[in-house]
Order: C-alpha cells, then sequence, then structure tokens
C-alpha cells in the first residue's frame, strides 16, 4: 500500500521538471514558498482517522491529473459561454475558466469605489504587500493542500475592500470546469475586507463535463479587519466527474462578522474544509451548509473554528440529504483557547438517510480549555417523520411529494442563513428543483452558466 | 450584571480553590505482605515463567506467545487527548503474587496483614459483610487472593471464581471465550495484557439463572515497580442475570504505575449483565508525580437475541485513564448501555468513552456521559456510534456533558457517528458549561457555604448515572466524588 505521503512525490518531481508558473512577481513568490515547503508538508501529513477515506487529500491529490503549467488557453471562450449574463442578481461577475482568471466587462464598468476585483497576477502596486501577506499565512499555518496549491498556483482573484467601504453588489465569481483531459485546476481566492468595509462574495463551481475527470483545488482566504463584515457564498453545481477539494482559510479580527454558507447540489467528491480563527473580542460567526447528494457522490463538510478572542459567538449548522448510494461527513471541531472567556459557541449537524445504500458519518467535537464558556453540539441521524408522511398523504399528497416537500423544509433553515435575498429565493428553488429531479436552467438558475 | 462587570468578574470562590486542592486519598497506605515477584523486564522467558507459576496448560502458553510475539510489532497508540511520558516496558516486573502456597481454605487462613488491607479498604471480604450479601473476589496485585460465597453460588451452578482456577476447573468454557470478544491483536494493550495477565476473575452465569447477589471484584496494586494485568471474562448464558462491581484502588507512590486490563463479556439471548465500576487508583499528588496509568480494554459482545449490556462507571482516580468500555450489539433486539462520570482534578489525563456498534437490527444504545474537570486537567468524551449496513431499525441516544471547575483545565468531546442504514435514528447532544453564578448564589443565599454548593451541584449533575449504580457502591461513588472535587472549586 501506498503511504500517505507518497501520493504527493507526482507534485515534488513535477516541481523539479517545471519553472514556477507564475506570471507575476507575486505569483512567483508563492511559487517559491510553496515548493520550498511541499516536500516538507507531504512528510508530515497524517490522515485524520475520521474523514472520509476517498475525501482525504492523499486519496484525492493521489490520481495523475495534468497540470496546465503551459497556459494553454480554453478552447472555448468563457464570455462567449456566458452570454445569458446573470439576470436579476446585479452582481459584479467575475469568471474563472479552469484556472485562469477573466473580468466581465460588467465588473470593470460597475467596480465602485475602494473595491478592487483583479487576477492575483494583477494586483495593484499598492496592494501587493497585502495579497503577498495573506498568502504566506494561509501557507504557514496550513498543510500539504494549501503548499501543492501555491506551488503550482498561476492565477486566481483578489478581492479587495478599502476601509470603510460598504459594497452592496455581489461579487460573483463563477468557476468554469470544462477541462478536455483530466486535468487539475488549482484556484486561489483572497478576500479582505479592511477595518469597517463589507463585502459579499458569492463564489459558483460548474462542471461543464461529465465525461473527463478533473479536481478543482480551490484555497479561499478570508481576513475580516475591525468592525467589517464578510458573506461567503459558495453553490456546486459540478458532475460526478468532479473531485472538489475546497480549503477556506478565514481571520477575524475584533467586532467583525464572517458569514459562510454553502450549498452542494450536485458533484463526484467535495471535500470541503472550513478552518476558522477568531482572534479578536466580541467577533460573530455563522456558517452552514447543506448538501443533497445522490447517485455515487461523496461529500463532507470539516470545520476547524477556534477561538481565541472573548465574548465571541459562533454558530454553525450544517445539514445533508443522502440518496442512492451517497455518502456525507461531517467534522466540526470548536476548539476554545486558554482565555477565551465568554465564548458562545453553537454546532449543529442533522442528517437524512434516505436510501438504504446510503451512509454518514459524523465526527461533532469541542475542545475546550477555558471555564467561562457555554459551547454545546449536537449531531442526528434519521429519516423523515414517518407521522408528517402520512398526515399529508391522508390530505391527498401523493407520497413522493410529500417527501420532497418535507426534504425542502429540513434544508429551509439553512437556506435561511442567506441574508441576501434575491440568492436565498434562488437557493430555494434551486434546492426544490435538485429534489424533483428537474435540472437547473438559465432562467431559474442563480447563476446561469448553462448555455443549453 | 454590566459589561464592566462582566469583564473584571473574578469567581469569589478563588480562595477556595486554593485552600485544599487535593482531598486525601484514603486509600493511600501500601500493605506489608511477603510477595512473590519475578524481576523487572519482559521477553519470552517472562512470559513462559508466569505460565508456567500458574501451572497453566499448553494451549493457554501458546496464546501468550502468539500475543507477545503481535506485541513486539505493535507502536502504544498516541491517537487519544493524552500527554502520556514514554513507558519503559522492560522496567515493569509482570507478576507480583501474594506469596501463598496453597489458596486459603477459611479466612483464618488467609494473611492477617491481608485481611487488614482489605478491613482498611472497607471491602466486605469479612463474614459480617459478606451478610450483606456481596460474593467477593479480591484480586492483589496480580492474583486473586479470595473468593466469598463460591458453595452458595455453585449450588445454582454459577461459577465466581479466579482466573487461573478457572482455567484449571473449566479449561473447556475458558478456551471457548478466551479472545472472543477482544482478540489479542485488538491493540497495544490488549496484546501485553493477553501476554502477561496473571488472574481476574471468570464468572459465569448458566441458562436461566438469576445471580442472587452482586458479584464483586476489588483491585489493588500493592508491590511498588509492578503492573497489574487482570483479565475478566464474564459469560451470561440464555435468560441469565448478573450484576457485576468492580473496584480499584492502588498505594500513593511516587512513580507510575501501570494498569493495562482487559474485560470481556458475553451475553447470550435474553440475559442481562450489568457492569458497574468505581475506579479510585491513585491519582498522583498535586503536581503530577505518580499515580496510575489504567489503560483498560472492556468489550462486551451481545450476542443473543433480546441481550443486554449496561456499562456504569465512576471514573475518579488514575494518573492517566484511556479506557472504552464498549459493546457489540449482534443480536437482534439486543440492549447496550453506557453510563459514565469521569471526574479528574489536578495533573489527571482522561480519555473515555464508549463504542456501540450496531450489526444486528433493532437494537437500542444510551450513552449517557458527565465529565467534570478541575484544576490543571484534562478530560475528554471518545465515542463512536456504529450502525451497520444490514442493521434496521437501530436506535441510539447520545448525552454527553461536560462541566468545567476552573480556568485552567481542559474539557473535550470527541464522538464519532458512523450510520450505513437508512432506518436509523442516532442522536448525540453535548453541552459544555462551569457552575453558574447563579446556582452558587441560590445556594449562598439558602445558608450553603460556596464548597457545599459546589457538592450538591456536581452530585445533581452527576446523579443521572450514579441513580444506575448498585447501592453499596453509590454511596462510596458520591463520598468520593465529593472527596475528589474538594475545595476544587473556582
Amino acid at each position: 500500500m501506498m503511504t500517505p505521503a507518497k501520493a504527493f512525490d507526482q507534485y515534488i518531481d513535477l516541481c523539479g521538471q517545471f519553472g514556477a508558473p507564475g506570471a507575476s512577481p507575486l505569483l512567483q513568490e508563492i511559487n517559491g514558498l510553496g515548493r520550498s515547503m511541499l516536500a516538507e508538508a507531504a512528510k508530515a501529513y497524517r490522515p485524520d482517522p475520521a474523514e472520509i477515506d476517498t475525501l482525504r487529500p492523499d486519496a484525492m491529490f493521489a490520481t495523475d491529473y495534468g497540470i496546465n503549467l503551459m497556459r494553454v488557453g480554453m478552447p472555448v471562450d468563457p464570455a462567449a459561454t456566458f452570454r445569458c449574463g446573470v439576470p436579476n442578481l446585479g452582481s459584479l461577475l467575475a469568471i474563472v475558466a479552469n484556472d485562469s482568471f477573466h473580468p466581465t466587462e460588467a465588473l470593470l464598468r460597475n467596480m465602485p469605489e475602494g473595491l478592487t476585483v483583479c487576477s492575483l497576477n494583477k494586483v495593484p502596486a499598492g496592494l501587493q504587500h497585502v495579497a503577498s501577506q495573506v498568502m504566506r499565512e494561509t501557507l504557514e499555518g496550513g498543510g500539504v493542500a494549501e503548499a501543492l496549491n501555491a506551488a503550482f498556483l498561476a492565477d486566481g482573484v483578489f478581492i479587495h475592500a478599502a476601509a470603510g467601504v460598504k459594497v452592496d453588489k455581489v461579487i460573483q465569481i463563477v468557476n468554469i470546469s470544462a477541462p478536455t483531459v483530466p486535468m487539475l485546476s488549482l484556484r486561489r481566492v483572497v478576500i479582505v475586507a479592511e477595518e469597517g468595509a463589507s463585502l459579499r462574495v458569492l463564489l459558483c463551481d460548474h462542471s461543464q463535463t461529465a465525461a473527463t475527470p478533473h479536481l478543482n483545488s480551490q484555497l479561499v482566504s478570508v481576513r475580516v479587519a475591525e468592525n467589517a463584515a464578510v458573506e461567503l457564498y459558495d453553490i456546486e453545481e459540478d458532475t460526478p466527474a468532479t473531485n472538489r477539494h475546497w480549503t477556506l482559510d478565514a481571520r477575524q479580527q475584533s467586532h467583525s462578522s464572517l458569514t459562510v454558507n454553502s450549498t452542494c447540489l450536485h458533484g463526484g467528491l467535495s471535500a470541503n474544509r472550513y478552518n476558522i480563527n477568531v482572534e479578536g473580542d466580541y467577533a460573530e460567526t455563522s456558517l452552514s451548509g447543506l448538501a443533497i447528494c445522490g447517485g455515487e457522490q461523496t461529500a463532507a463538510n470539516t470545520v476547524t473554528l477556534t477561538h481565541s478572542g472573548k465574548h465571541c459567538t459562533s454558530r454553525q449548522l450544517f445539514k445533508n440529504a443522502l440518496f442512492d448510494n451517497s455518502r456525507g461527513g461531517f467534522g466540526g471541531k470548536i476548539i476554545v483557547r486558554p482565555g477565551a472567556m465568554f465564548t458562545d459557541a453553537e454546532q449543529t449537524n442533522r442528517n437524512l438517510l434516505a436510501d438504504d445504500n446510503a451512509r454518514m458519518t459524523a465526527a461533532p467535537q469541542l475542545e475546550i480549555y477555558c471555564d467561562e464558556v457555554k459551547c454545546s453540539h449536537g449531531a442526528t441521524t434519521g429519516q423523515l417523520d414517518e407521522r408528517a408522511l402520512f398526515y399529508m398523504q391522508t390530505r391527498g399528497i401523493p407520497a413522493a411529494e410529500a417527501r420532497t416537500m418535507l426534504t425542502q423544509a429540513f434544508m429551509v433553515d439553512v437556506i435561511d442563513n442567506i441574508s441576501f435575498e434575491v440568492l436565498r429565493q434562488r437557493i430555494h428553488v434551486l434546492v426544490e428543483k435538485r429534489l424533483t429531479g428537474a435540472a437547473a436552467s438559465c432562467d431559474t438558475c442563480a447563476t446561469a452558466c448553462h448555455t443549453s | 450584571m454590566n459589561k464592566d462587570n462582566i469583564d473584571n468578574y473574578t469567581p469569589d470562590s478563588d480562595d477556595t480553590l486554593s485552600k485544599a486542592t487535593s482531598g486525601e486519598y484514603k486509600y493511600g497506605f501500601s500493605s506489608d505482605i511477603d510477595t512473590d515477584i519475578i524481576p523487572a523486564g519482559l521477553n519470552e522467558d517472562v512470559v513462559r515463567l508466569i505460565s508456567q507459576k500458574k501451572g497453566e496448560p499448553e494451549w493457554l502458553l501458546d496464546f501468550r506467545l502468539k500475543a507477545f510475539r503481535h506485541w513486539l510489532t505493535l507502536e502504544p497508540p498516541t491517537w487519544a487527548h493524552l500527554d502520556i511520558p514514554e513507558i519503559d516496558f522492560q522496567a515493569i516486573s509482570y507478576y507480583a503474587a501474594p506469596r501463598k502456597k496453597e489458596g486459603p481454605k477459611s479466612l483464618d487462613e488467609v494473611d492477617p496483614a491481608l485481611i487488614d488491607t482489605f478491613n482498611r479498604l472497607g471491602i466486605p471480604i469479612e463474614e459480617q459483610k459478606a451478610l450483606s450479601g456481596m460474593a467477593v473476589d479480591a484480586v492483589m496485585d496480580s492474583v486473586s487472593v479470595k473468593t466469598t460465597h463460591r458453595e452458595r453460588l455453585a449450588e445454582m451452578g454459577i461459577i465466581f471464581c479466579s482466573f487461573s482456577e478457572a482455567v484449571k476447573e473449566y479449561p473447556d468454557l475458558v478456551r471457548k471465550y478466551l479472545g472472543k470478544v477482544v482478540s489479542y491483536r485488538d491493540n497495544f494493550y490488549a496484546a501485553l495484557n493477553s501476554a502477561v495477565f496473571s488472574d481476574g476473575s471468570f464468572v459465569y452465569i448458566p441458562k436461566g439463572v438469576r445471580c442472587p447477589m452482586e458479584l464483586s471484584t476489588y483491585f489493588r496494586i500493592n508491590a511498588s515497580g509492578t503492573g497489574q494485568f487482570e483479565r475478566t471474562l464474564i459469560v451470561a448464558d440464555d435468560e441469565s442475570y448478573v450484576s457485576y462491581l468492580e473496584g480499584c484502588t492502588a498505594p500513593m507512590r511516587d512513580e507510575n504505575q501501570l494498569h493495562a486490563a482487559i474485560v470481556e463479556i458475553i451475553v447470550e439471548e435474553r440475559a442481562e449483565v450489568k457492569y458497574s465500576t468505581v475506579q479510585n487508583w491513585y491519582a498522583g499528588d498535586a503536581q503530577g508525580r505518580g499515580g496510575v496509568y489504567n489503560f483498560v480494554t472492556k468489550r462486551g459482545l451481545c450476542r443473543g437475541d433480546y441481550s443486554k449490556l449496561s456499562w456504569t462507571q465512576v471514573e475518579t482516580g488514575s494518573a492517566i485513564t484511556w479506557k472504552y468500555p464498549s459493546c457489540i450489539l449482534a443480536g437482534e433486539g439486543s440492549v447496550g448501555e453506557f453510563y459514565s462520570v469521569a471526574v479528574t482534578n489536578n495533573r489527571q489525563q482522561a480519555d473515555t468513552g464508549t463504542k456501540m456498534i450496531h450489526t444486528g437490527s433493532n437494537t437500542r444504545s444510551t450513552i449517557v456521559s458527565k465529565g467534570i474537570s478541575a484544576g490543571h486537567s484534562e478530560n475528554s468524551y471518545r465515542g463512536l456510534v456504529k450502525v451497520a449496513k444490514n442493521a434496521s431499525g437501530v436506535r441510539n441516544y447520545t448525552q454527553c456533558d461536560s462541566l468545567l471547575l476552573s480556568d485552567t483545565c481542559g474539557a473535550h468531546t470527541f464522538p464519532v457517528i458512523d450510520v450505513a442504514n437508512a432506518s436509523a435514528v442516532v442522536e448525540h447532544e453535548a453541552t459544555t458549561s462551569k457552575i453558574s453564578e447563579q446556582q452558587i448564589f441560590y445556594c449562598n443565599q439558602r445558608g450553603i457555604p460556596t464548597e457545599e454548593a459546589v457538592a450538591l451541584i456536581v452530585n445533581g449533575y452527576a446523579k443521572e448515572v450514579m441513580n444506575k449504580l448498585p447501592m453499596e457502591f453509590a454511596v462510596e461513588a458520591q463520598k468520593l466524588l465529593s472527596i475528589t472535587l474538594e475545595g476544587s472549586v473556582g
């Protein structure tokens, strides 16, 4: 059997064969840092036994994918793919095709004062140090997946709101996967909200191929300064050929607020990791996510939420509905460091097993080193209420429809964490479509990237 | 309380905290008993010597040797949330027996120092205590020294004797069940125990018999530089019932002593076993010097349909506890229960919990774990609830609460829930909190001093588990709880 560290050997070899792919000094620097750390990080890597084995980094990265180191362009112009735009969302849209950043006309035209949305290769001189520092911090606190991402990173997205800038519009980054050969796309998003700023970012993952296996490794860093607020929404609409390795590294300062909401509707393997450090006092954190899995799909959310500041509040709510042969996972860890007095942390995980072959693994964990705290967690795995189903049928609602309605109702409180009205309604529609089996189409989809 | 008050808040009971951090360990005496100790160290010859000293049959020696050879290939587990100093397994003596050629025929023949030891422990080994209706097997250091009430139990066909006697008198029974629930390949400490176990208790309850009294074993490590590796095997045949109690103490010593036991339980159709433990091994002093390392593998197999196994534990002692009494629920409709109170104070570390493995349909399990941490201690609950693919109609309820009594201790929860059957209903909930100021204030207001108030609240908090203990143990456990936490309140 291959030892876990061996899975990364191919990437270490690749570093020797190809130069750093970053097109700017900033990315070159990060490439170099990632490369210097990769071998060491691979050696230090230990798989987490509580994690689903197919979602462990050593399993996901073991396949021999191609990386677009030669920077060959996509055969299809992403802007052309996007002719339908995004109705009603009024967002500032940018597209990441496989691993290359493409801003839209609308974004460049409507960019408000104090907001920067650009490629990591084109970060304005005045903000270079910010981007560099954030990426370095993530690397230092990260493991092998972070080092790997940095070593081969060719492009990425940089979002920066200057102090006091409140951006009303949603910044939407659509990640499109349309590889023609088995491919590893390395994606990087850096989001910085300076003091008193507020930002809303929507990340959408869309795969256009169900035939070619591909791995998307996306690393998102979020920095929320004092009194700043960031809302981060993430939607996955991929195919069974998609393997997604998604990592969030977030840090919060005093009186800041961070909301993260994730919706996984279609995909192959999805590993979502959330590493959140609440460093300041009086900060608020809300994390929520839902996954509806069918077929052979596997999706897991793994949270490590560390409270270091005083008087902070955090809420976590993750729900899974598992159909067919799918597997769901939840790993949640709340760490309350010594001195993080008056922390109020709550973690909830609820799962529906809808079919006999579905399987759910949950590991809700607490690590507490401070006594003046209120921490709780709850996890349940079960089925829909038979009495409710029966009641609905006595009122003439067919069993299948009753099930859909109840499953939808089960997901409502996760979706309600989305404060952005338009998006919330769209997610409701998407979830309904997902449950009834109707394909998401352009007229109702929040992201409308399908061209058919 | 306004914000400023909260910021500047320090519990007024801090004085009480510093007053007396350690309740005195009343079992901390060592008895001057003539002991037969083999030199420290572990190799195949030592394993053979232990087997030879006990006059064991060939098959048992084979079992030990297989276990020993497997143990050599293993590393001590490191996944627990414990800081375990490196243990030199060659510095431990693996056999220490009170020097007795023949087993005592009556109490008169027992070494008076030994009787005195047990009297001081307050264990009911004497006739007067025996009248209280409890059969006792006392295991000192490594061997079983006295089993009471055997004759009366034998009339009903119940076998309750030391493990070595069972090997001699009921070899077929022992051979049939030994290692069937906890294989010697199970883990590092199980392999070690399988290689060097010296004694323990054996219980067999025949079909349809309800054991009329509580069976009890008292373990005590006495000699210094020794480890205790006992093995308990309980078999409850169809439609039988037994309640089994286990108590543990050790003298106060500066060095750390190792206790690596195995408990195996087999529950047949419609039988019920209730296993209660009050663990009070020496926990080390306030600076964390000395104390027992308690690394125990306990597991029961509910093999028969509608069988039931209930674990109740009150863990107040040991410097380090690594213990997960578990149930494999294989029989249709079988029931597993785990009730635990784990208290850690000073520098104690505990990583304890349970595994409920549901492989049978309509099986049910309940887990109630109450952790209380004080001083600089670390207290973790670690659990697994697993529902196999073909186990339909499974129900599990888990509740694990932690109470923090100081700002320097840690309370952790590491559960894993793995469900592979859609008809299962599995619930887990956990809370962590400290004793609220309002509760203390209310008690103070009613004339109850802070320390007593804390004892009152902690006892109330642990009551759900304490209620599951047999009467005789409940009183002792309650006292232990108060002693362990005496003054540790902040």
